[in-house]
């Protein structure tokens, strides 16, 4: 099983700065992923275990700086299935939403859906992503893809700031040519969670989450 | 001899009386912060609560019940599996979740 499911993760696509999309039963989760062509702010409400709603701002610029989108929408998160193992687990999430999408090369606020897929496959020293969304409006398709890999530099305690190395690619349809690989050192502390990294395109990266 | 063994007896059942009681279940799936924490809080909510220990790396969940209150091993693991996790092992101990921390430090 373990086999299999790290096989789907690494063949797969991913989007999420941490390894779930929501947090525990009645938690609201924050998140923010801040690049000089991404801007993303996050945040949703666990109604049940396995399902929660939220709202999200997404500000996306192409690499030549003369394409904008500006997306807000309402999101949906159910976590499909779970496999508890004795030293990981690994989930299958979707995460879908439905908005509107402005741009400065069309004219009209436009409807927006967002469906996607996340797998995602955990220990307490190994993480493995990948997601896939699609960002479908008339005449648009910037459908989006992630992988994530990386390890943590040693095992901690929970109540104890965790390091890790993170490394991700990703790319967009229809905003940019390239895949944007950036390493990534996060940190973990209780309820805090921070990503900083450095992008092939030299730009600073900054990602967050917080669970209330 | 009669006399000492009474003594005894009942120095050894004044120690269990004031023993803290706590339950100790082994989680299968918990493997980050956010998954301890979840866990840590909704068990704190429980009425019948005094303290809660994870150990992320051995995979253990410990909770202390308040003097004079029973733990329920059953609601405690149903929390869990709410939770998201699952519970492969728990059974009620004499030992209080300072004293378990104090064990699994120990253990590392």
């Amino acid at each position: 099983m373990k086999k299999f499911l790290l096989s789907i993760c690494l063949v797969c696509t991913p989007l999420s700065v941490h390894a779930g999309p929501m947090g525990f039963k009645n938690s609201v989760m924050s998140m923010g992923d801040f690049s000089a062509n991404w801007r993303e702010g996050f945040a949703n409400y666990a109604f049940t275990p396995r399902d929660a709603v939220g709202a999200e701002a997404l500000w996306m610029r192409s690499d030549n700086k003369q394409r904008v989108r500006e997306l807000k929408e309402i999101t949906y998160t159910r976590l499909l299935s779970r496999w508890n193992m004795p030293e990981a687990q690994a989930n299958i999430w979707l995460v879908a939403g439905g908005g509107i999408v402005t741009g400065n090369d069309f004219a009209d606020t436009q409807t927006i859906i967002t469906p996607g897929l996340q797998l995602d496959y955990e220990t307490t020293r190994v993480y493995l992503a990948s997601n896939a969304r699609l960002y479908r409006a008339k005449n648009l398709n910037h459908d989006y893809a992630s992988i994530r890999a990386g390890f943590s530099f040693y095992e901690v305690d929970y109540d104890q700031t965790q390091p890790w190395l993170i490394l991700e690619a990703r790319r967009m349809r229809g905003l940019s040519d390239r895949t944007e690989i950036t390493p990534l050192l996060r940190l973990i502390h209780n309820r805090y969670f921070v990503e900083l990294g450095v992008n092939n395109s030299q730009q600073t990266r900054f990602n967050f989450m917080y669970i209330f | 001899m009669k006399r000492t063994l009474i003594f005894i007896t009942l120095i050894t059942a004044g120690i269990n009386a004031f023993a803290a009681t706590s339950v100790k279940l082994k989680v299968n799936g918990m493997v980050c912060a956010f998954c301890a924490q979840g866990i840590e809080k909704r068990l704190n909510k429980l009425s019948s609560t005094q303290a809660v220990f994870v150990d992320l790396k051995q995979k253990i969940v410990a909770v202390e019940a308040k003097e004079g209150q029973t733990l329920d091993i059953k609601t405690i693991t149903n929390e869990i599996v709410d939770a998201g996790y699952d519970v492969v092992k728990a059974e009620t101990v004499t030992q209080s979740v300072a004293e378990i921390k104090a064990a699994m430090k120990g253990k590392k």
